[in-house]
């Protein structure tokens, strides 16, 4: 049991309008070993994208926390969740990030292992003079014990007292399904996975991909470049999707944009966007509109971060990312991201989707490095003090209504609370639902 | 005329590094053909590269020195915390070998190390790998009409900018 107690961690008051976090939930090492346990060890968490292995035989590997995974598809085409570790001393029996394996053979001592998880082969096992209890333990890989796709993205948990899939989920499939049916083929991750680190803990990602508040000061360097970009209309540079948005500009009149909170720690931050040539699905909107109908399609073209608690995070702003985020320590985390599109789309449109993405999501680009940066400045922060508790969990709490509006009603979307925003909002009363789910996952281990 | 371009190519493959080191961006540009492609692709899997930028995703790609006058233009403004405090770096570059050559083109090929202290987060990290520059003449000595860089240890500690490897 942890010598914190809940109420000295999370200060949750509706009521009194009330939420705050203290500081020691991104600086404290003891913490950090509990989430590892209770959150990404103790629920769902968002595991890969079944493109990732397409054909029998195909898997992808991978972690849940400290716990090495591997997806595989069998023979006849199942995915399977295992633990990445072979029973018999544990070494990992799949090294590669992905391959295709009929057979995996442990490289320690050639324990054999087909693709459906059954084990094949004990080497030596008649001369092994082994005892009479042996016989009686499963030799196979250990599966993870939940495992689930949801439209193509898998999850696992490790403990298998967890809802189930579509419960966890939720309302948050119908944001699932606006960026799969981007195409009648679904999505796909384009070639090329970037991975970068920071100094930092884990959600400060989890928090800033929600953060509508921090993109005028924190990528301003950004703002002109596309600005000047917007004047030149030169050929060999590529224009942006927010060159020609408002939701995000500080003087905009009227609705921008706003959030929506779900059960289970599930956000959406949006803004609007129009329909225009500025996105490469403009070239399908009328193909979109038809098969989904105009409000959907229209819904499509807004900028979309959405977060599956706890480690899954796609934005749909200047391009389209899926982010995975995972914590090494409590000061160190991963991100794993990539391109994300609709299948099917024509080459111009693809090329200018990669370029767009290359220079705003990327570690080597223009705005992501002053978000991860300032990650690290805000860590430094986090240390110890008189004063725990934050203040950056206050903006928008009291425009939070419980329900939707007339903005997820046109696609039949049911969130738990809703902000509608203004340019100026910067809503981050949609952080608490990330608190209160990590509230739920960690209550056990805290008093 | 083998010896003659090893020799000229090092030179401006040094040249290029030192200004890199010193924050000459001015300088550096001028290194560059106005349509000179700058790309740095990224890695499919463990062992093979992105080949094709249009339809793989690349670390970075340009097609136009405008966009890296963008990225000078960027760690200039003071407008990026990122950029606050440059980095200090050293690029060292070995290994060269023209693999290519007409009188007025030729392809270089060389190895890069570039040694880096982050002095705002007090860390300190090393960038390695290959270059691959596209040569050609002009009325103001040779420029580079393309740039490939092949990084191999890609896992990118916070950040990476064009000044940085």
């Amino acid at each position: 049991m942890s010598a914190y107690r809940m109420t000295d961690l999370i200060d949750d008051r509706p009521t009194d309008g009330v939420f705050r976090i203290n500081r020691a939930l991104f600086s404290d090492p003891d913490l950090f070993d509990l989430e590892q346990r209770h959150i990404f060890e103790g629920g769902w968490v968002f595991v890969g994208m079944a493109c990732q292995a397409e054909k029998p035989h195909d898997f992808f590997t991978g972690f849940i926390g400290r716990v090495p995974i591997l997806v595989s598809r069998s023979g006849e085409g199942a995915l399977n969740g295992f633990i990445n570790a072979c029973p018999h001393k544990g070494a990992r029996i799949a090294q590669q990030c992905s391959g295709n394996a009929r057979l995996h053979v442990c490289p320690y001592h050639s324990w054999t292992f087909d693709s459906a998880g059954t084990n094949r082969n004990i080497k030596w096992k008649s001369a092994g003079s082994y005892g009479a209890g042996f016989d009686r333990e499963d030799h196979d890989l250990a599966r993870i014990p939940r495992f689930g796709e949801y439209r193509g993205f898998l999850f696992a948990s490790l403990n298998p007292d967890v809802p189930s899939l579509d419960d966890y989920l939720g309302e948050a499939r119908k944001l699932i399904d606006l960026l799969v049916d981007q195409s009648s083929d679904g999505v796909e991750l384009v070639p090329g996975a970037v991975r970068f680190t920071y100094a930092a803990n884990w959600k400060m990602q989890l928090e800033n991909c929600s953060d509508q508040y921090h993109f005028t000061s924190t990528h301003p360097s950004y703002i002109r470049i596309l600005e000047a970009r917007a004047k030149e209309q030169k050929n060999e540079v590529v224009q942006s999707t927010l060159g020609g948005s408002d939701f995000w500009k500080e003087d905009a009149a009227g609705p921008t944009g706003g959030t929506f909170s779900f059960a289970h720690g599930h956000v959406l931050n949006w803004g609007l966007m129009a329909v225009t040539p500025a996105l490469p699905l403009f070239e399908r909107a009328d193909e979109i509109a038809a098969r989904v109908g105009a409000e959907r399609r229209n819904w499509m073209f807004n900028m979309r971060n959405l977060t599956i608690f706890p480690n899954l995070q796609i934005a749909e702003n200047a391009s389209s990312q899926l982010r995975v985020i995972r914590p090494v320590a409590h000061n160190y985390t991963e991100m794993q991201t990539w391109c994300i599109a609709p299948r099917g789309e024509s080459a111009e449109a693809r090329r200018m989707r990669i370029r767009q993405y290359e220079d705003f999501f990327n570690p080597t680009g223009m705005a992501t490095p002053d978000d991860t940066v300032a990650y690290e400045e805000c860590q430094a922060g986090m240390a110890r003090q008189e004063r725990p508790w934050l203040q950056g969990h206050a903006r928008g709490l009291a425009a939070s209504v419980e329900g939707g509006n007339a903005y997820s009603d046109m696609i039949g979307l049911h969130p738990e609370r809703s902000v509608l925003g203004q340019a100026q909002t910067g809503d981050e009363s949609l952080f608490h639902s990330y608190y209160r789910a990590w509230a739920s996952r960690m209550r056990e281990a805290l008093a | 005329m083998t010896d003659q371009m090893l020799r000229e190519a090092e030179a401006l493959l040094y040249r290029e590094a030192l200004l890199l080191d010193e924050g000459s961006y001015d300088a550096w540009l001028d290194l560059f053909t106005p349509d000179t492609e700058f790309w740095m692709p990224a890695w499919r899997n463990e062992s093979e590269q992105t080949s094709d930028p249009d339809s793989e995703l690349s670390l970075i790609y340009y097609q136009g020195r405008s966009n890296l006058e963008d990225r000078v233009r960027r760690v200039r403004s003071g407008l990026s915390i990122a950029s606050k405090v440059r980095l200090r770096v050293m690029h060292a570059i070995s290994n060269v070998l023209v693999t290519a050559q007409t009188p007025d083109s030729a392809s270089i090929s060389s190895c890069f190390t570039v040694h880096l202290v982050d002095v705002r987060a007090g860390r300190t990290h090393t960038f390695f790998g290959r270059y691959e520059h596209e040569l050609v003449r002009t009325d103001r000595g040779w420029r580079i009409s393309r740039k490939v860089i092949r990084l191999l240890n890609d896992v990118v500690p916070t950040l990476l900018d064009f000044y940085s490897i």
